[in-house]
């Protein structure tokens, strides 16, 4: 029984492999399209198969290294950082990387902001009503 | 009695001697007691299969009551017999040898039971020998080293003995007490017993407490874990033969004394021995691929240096004399690196030595390695307007962070060649690094790297060189060169010059981003030191280290006992560490 069930697991995880890489495989192929189309050339079908295998081997080394960034680093969640350390090989795209936290962090801090204004005046309307309604009552 | 031990050996010292005592009457008023000790024999010898003479009978006689009799009892015997002699003031020879005969270690040493047997004797004779004579005991113990007449048929012996001896009392063994008591025997037989030079043993306790490991003190040098791994990972990938590691020591040992003979620093063992936190000063074993490559960086870094120092004032002769030949090399290898340099980007690989030199600082502060990262900063901003940034990043990055592969060569270097102290050197390597960048040279010792540029502007044509000098190619890929040759060695095919320098190219760029990947995972964890878990990481990395296979179980495949003490300790107290096959 218990090894039924492993095997039912084992499908399901397998299933659910196949199922990530078709999603891979679909979305480099649009990603080939684009570029064929931009550059008027070809993209042969086994080459688009060879791009999503690599991509889905690489994405499952990025996830360990990441893991291991993080653990080495003495945290359990993977930071930006890690990401970071990660894309450290290609410069281009570390540069890339580095611009884009810069403004999510941005974004962030503007987010922050907003957010604190909106407490500020919750807190006021609602010291308002509520004087309101001390002074009605 | 089932013992059979067949005495057709020659006969010993003892057996003659007990023949002596026991053919003829003793004359002294311990008769009766010898008359006794005597019919013992003969009823033992009727047991006995042996036919031989009665000092046969004798000697199987104390054997066999070695075994059947307990062992008080004979030590009572013994006992008695000593302290009657102890309180003689007139000793005949001939109580003096039975005295010996009795307390002496028995001359075979398939008898493990005398060892025993012996122990109470002396204490009992401890105490006896105290009544007699109390100030004799301190002098007796010098006594030890001059050994006096001994038959040499009992030194052996005495001496397998005492180790058996020694092997079972080493942990709590009193020295002083052991050797009391021969000593008291001596004094009290004219004739020097076998204890003397046995009991002379003890004198040596590091030998003892490790039999297996009794050599001359390991050097301790500061070790670089991450490099000396990276070779480990090197001599794996590059030809596999797991030979290869151990001839790279031997190899790389006179390499690096032909390519450095100004700085002796010497190769580590290669490939072996992980060293230990960078934190802790520890030899460091780095494989012999990077020593190589630490020793072409060196050269080429102390080459700058050494024009400095030619140059600057005050200059200890010895630097002069050492690096004259290195600026030779230097200014001819020059010319020729800008030939071959040239694609590698320059500031990338500023920025790596400059990574590098910060990293090498960070981690343990070996003078050599500040010594080091001072001349190869040097050097880089002496080749900065020549575009030598290959030369300065190779000198950088493997030179200052191979610096710390301690031999016993490096200890000299250091102390020669280094012209800070090292409790100075961080500061004055990160002022360095600071002003790496700015043309401008540090303030402190940066006389060398200062007075580097002008000395190799003003030298443009090439000396002539020194006979004895280092051979005559790349300085910065001078100590690669040896791992080229271990490669084209295991190709097993006929390789070009050309395929040579690549290898060297490639090896040179590898050991710079491993290097390189160090730093950044020790800055990753908030640290300014590498530590053996960065370099775990990098293992991990490469493959090397997996679920299965752990950091240890590397070190104990391919590292030498020392250095893998230092990175798994275990405990001595007397144990034999033999490393798993």
């Amino acid at each position: 029984m218990m090894e039924e069930e492993e095997w039912s697991e084992e499908q399901q995880r397998f299933s659910y492999l196949q199922r990530l890489k078709a999603a891979v495989h679909y979305t480099v192929g649009c990603l080939c399209e684009e570029v064929a189309s931009d550059k008027d050339m070809q993209f042969s079908k086994q080459t688009i198969a060879a791009i999503s295998e690599v991509t889905f081997g690489q994405c499952e080394n990025f996830a360990k290294d990441l893991e291991m960034f993080a653990r080495h680093a003495k945290r359990s969640t993977i930071n930006t950082e890690d990401v970071k350390l990660l894309a450290r090989r290609s410069h281009s795209l570390l540069k890339y990387i580095t611009e884009k936290n810069e403004d999510i962090a941005q974004l962030n801090l503007e987010k922050k902001a907003k957010k604190k204004k909106k407490l500020e005046d919750e807190n006021r309307n609602s010291v308002e009503s509520a004087e309101a309604g001390v002074e009605e009552s | 009695m089932a013992y059979n031990f067949s005495p057709d050996s020659e006969p010993t010292t003892r057996t003659l001697l007990r023949q002596v005592l026991d053919t003829a009457v003793p004359r002294t008023p311990r008769r009766a007691r010898s008359t006794r000790s005597g019919c013992w024999s003969l009823h033992s010898a009727q047991r006995d299969l042996l036919e031989t003479p009665s000092s046969r009978r004798q000697r199987s006689q104390t054997k066999m009551t070695a075994r059947r009799r307990s062992h008080t009892a004979t030590s009572v015997d013994r006992l008695a017999r000593v302290q009657a002699s102890g309180h003689l003031e007139e000793q005949t020879p001939r109580t003096l040898l039975k005295n010996i005969i009795l307390t002496a270690p028995e001359s075979s040493i398939v008898m493990p039971e005398a060892v025993v047997k012996l122990v109470p004797s002396p204490q009992v004779v401890q105490p006896s020998r105290r009544k007699s004579s109390r100030g004799s005991l301190e002098l007796q113990l010098p006594e030890l080293e001059p050994p006096t007449t001994l038959a040499p048929g009992l030194l052996a012996p005495g001496r397998r003995k005492q180790r058996l001896r020694l092997s079972e009392f080493q942990q709590g063994m009193d020295w002083g007490h052991l050797s009391q008591e021969p000593r008291e025997n001596a004094d009290a037989s004219s004739l020097t017993s076998s204890l003397n030079l046995t009991f002379a043993m003890p004198l040596q306790p590091q030998s003892v407490k490790r039999p297996g490991l009794a050599r001359r003190p390991p050097t301790r040098r500061v070790v670089d874990v991450g490099t000396f791994l990276q070779d480990l990972r090197d001599t794996s990938l590059t030809v596999a033969p797991p030979g290869e590691s151990h001839r790279t020591p031997v190899a790389t040992v006179p390499m690096d004394t032909v390519l450095e003979d100004t700085q002796p620093f010497s190769q580590p063992l290669a490939g072996h021995s992980p060293s230990v936190h960078h934190s802790l000063p520890c030899p460091s074993p780095s494989g012999a691929k990077e020593v190589e490559g630490a020793a072409s960086r060196r050269t080429r870094s102390s080459g700058p240096g050494l024009q400095n120092s030619y140059s600057g004032p005050g200059k200890p002769a010895q630097l002069l004399a050492r690096k004259m030949e290195e600026v030779e090399a230097i200014a001819m290898g020059l010319p020729n690196t800008s030939s071959v340099s040239g694609e590698d980007g320059i500031e990338p690989l500023q920025n790596g030595v400059g990574e590098e030199a910060e990293e090498s600082m960070e981690e343990s502060m070996s003078v050599r390695e500040v010594e080091k990262a001072a001349e190869e900063q040097g050097s880089a901003r002496a080749e900065e307007p020549e575009g030598h940034t290959e030369v300065a990043a190779a000198a950088g990055s493997l030179g200052a962070i191979e610096a710390k592969e301690p031999e016993g060569s490096s200890e000299d270097e250091d102390t020669s060649a280094s012209p800070e102290l090292p409790p100075s050197t961080p500061e004055f390597l990160r002022t360095r690094r600071l002003q790496f960048p700015e043309p401008a040279p540090p303030p402190s010792t940066a006389v060398l790297p200062s007075e580097l540029p002008k000395h190799l502007s003003a030298r443009i044509p090439p000396r002539p060189r020194i006979p004895g000098s280092r051979p005559r190619q790349d300085p910065n890929k001078a100590g690669l060169n040896h791992y080229a040759k271990l490669f084209s060695f295991y190709a097993k095919m006929p390789m070009e010059k050309k395929a040579e320098e690549m290898v060297e190219k490639c090896l040179d760029k590898y050991f710079q981003h491993l290097c390189n990947d160090l730093e950044v995972f020790a800055a990753h964890a908030g640290r300014k030191t590498v530590r053996p878990e960065d370099l775990e990481l990098l293992l991990r990395r490469q493959g090397l280290v997996t679920d299965q296979v752990s950091l240890h179980v590397l070190v104990e495949r391919h590292l030498p006992l020392e250095y893998r003490q230092l990175l798994i300790p275990c405990a001595f107290s007397g144990n034999s560490v033999f490393p798993s096959q």
